[in-house]
């Protein structure tokens, strides 16, 4: 095998099938006319230095190939900034939780200086691993937007400023809106469903780490029809970004959605507690004393029913507006979030 | 040396604008790749080998250009010529290129 052949060889590396061999062939074309001419100008014959000096000239296979390929983006100019943005609400939500975390488990009596160390380096390396986690799954839903979406490619269809107009605020959807759902949802579904056991809390306690779980059998009953209500709610904004703005169906869609979410809710707080903890396996697990321990899992079952309250209230309130825009009545200023 | 990696750049960017306009004038009459890429050059208008090729093809995908393989010289070498649709093309191209060179002729005085 020569040397061009080499190099043809090596810039169809970089090539899509379906052109590959034509791209080749026109290469090989191009390099033989050039040798051809060079060896002409300068008397020189046809060797392996003047084939070396003219595939130089030529560039390397990468930049070749890379002249004939439409550029490729695996989040694309369109989807970046909601992307970045995404990526900004993201990560300070991780540190704040990392915080949390650190904060409680530092917060213990009886914690030697080692254990101090050790709690703080523990809390950073789980900061890194969560955000690594949560990184790429973002990047994964916004490549799988970029290639799902292809109308967000296409160049922007002729249009009319005064058209804005004939949409109004409450129906005009961002870009970013729908994509921060999309993810959310979707990583509802992957930790509920697939990772149930990171959701709970690690102790120094004696000489190693104790995990406990938090969540208790009561709420897993309800992942099945959390996970039926979060794949829902990807399906709408997937049709929001495909509409570019609410209509009469993505409403109805949207308000039998908030009556699941309410209902079940609604039916979390009437049923078992929420919480696995007790205080007695609190105390056991961590050096908190067990009153403080009694204390502690007593505001987190509060904390989760307030959580309950406020999900059913804003589900209520949202599920009012939403009939208000149905029935085509003016929506009451102080119901209009202003975008 | 910045000034005049800037300089480049402009003037890579000036020319990039005119290769469609330079090479659909040149391809009244069949031309491979390498003879155009000559035929460009002793004009004036040198175009890097990367720059034409991947044009000449999607030139062709536009349907402004008409290629066919042709065994010459004991070698395959692929003829471009400019279609009907890059007949029809041409001259309202040449005539906005008047239109741009009389602008910005009018702009720089």
């Amino acid at each position: 095998m020569n040397l061009i052949d080499i190099y043809i060889t090596e810039v169809g590396k970089h090539l899509p099938k379906k052109t590959r061999l034509d791209i080749q062939e026109e290469i090989r074309s191009a390099l033989q006319d050039m040798l051809e001419d060079r060896s002409q100008q300068t008397g020189r014959p046809v060797d392996d230095d003047l084939t070396v000096e003219v595939l130089k000239e030529y560039g390397s296979p990468e930049k070749v190939a890379a002249s004939y390929l439409p550029e490729r983006y695996l989040i694309g100019p369109r989807l970046y900034p909601a992307f970045l943005k995404t990526v900004q609400i993201a990560l300070p939500i991780i540190g704040a939780l990392a915080l949390i975390g650190l904060g409680i488990s530092l917060g213990k009596v009886n914690l030697s200086a080692e254990n101090w160390f050790e709690t703080i380096l523990q809390a950073i390396a789980e900061f890194f691993n969560s955000a690594i986690i949560v990184l790429g799954n973002i990047v994964l839903i916004f490549a799988i937007l970029e290639f799902a979406l292809p109308n967000l490619k296409e160049k922007p269809k002729a249009w009319d400023p005064r058209s804005l107009a004939k949409i109004s605020p409450p129906d005009r959807v961002t870009l970013a809106e729908p994509i921060a759902a999309i993810i959310l949802n979707f990583a509802a579904i992957v930790i509920f469903n697939f990772y149930p056991q990171v959701i709970g809390a690690s102790f120094v306690a004696g000489e190693g780490w104790t995990f406990t779980r938090l969540l208790s059998q009561a709420f897993f009953r309800y992942v099945p029809v959390l996970t039926l209500l979060w794949t829902l709610k990807i399906v709408l904004n997937f049709l929001l970004l495909r509409l570019g703005q609410w209509q009469t169906g993505t409403r109805w869609f949207s308000l039998g959605l908030q009556g699941l979410e309410v209902g079940v809710a609604y039916a979390m707080l009437k049923g078992p507690s929420l919480v696995a903890l007790t205080a007695q396996e609190f105390s056991a697990a961590s050096p908190i004393q067990p009153e403080a321990a009694r204390i502690l899992v007593e505001l987190m079952n509060q904390a989760v029913t307030w959580v309950l309250i406020i999900v059913i209230v804003f589900g209520i309130v949202e599920m009012v507006k939403t009939v208000i825009r149905l029935l085509g009545k003016k929506t009451p200023a102080v119901l209009v979030q202003e975008k | 040396m910045a000034n005049s990696e800037l300089y480049e750049n402009v003037i890579l960017e000036l020319r990039r604008g005119v290769i469609v306009l330079a090479v659909l004038s040149q391809l009244d009459q069949e031309q491979y790749g390498y003879s155009l890429l000559k035929l460009l050059s002793d004009q004036g208008l040198a175009v890097d080998q990367g720059t034409l090729y991947p044009l000449l093809r999607r030139l062709e995908s536009q349907g402004l250009l008409q290629s066919n393989w042709r065994l010459e010289e004991a070698r395959p070498r692929r003829y471009y010529v400019i279609s009907q649709e890059g007949r029809q093309l041409l001259p309202r191209l040449k005539q906005e290129w008047a239109n741009i060179v009389a602008m910005m002729e009018k702009v720089m005085n």
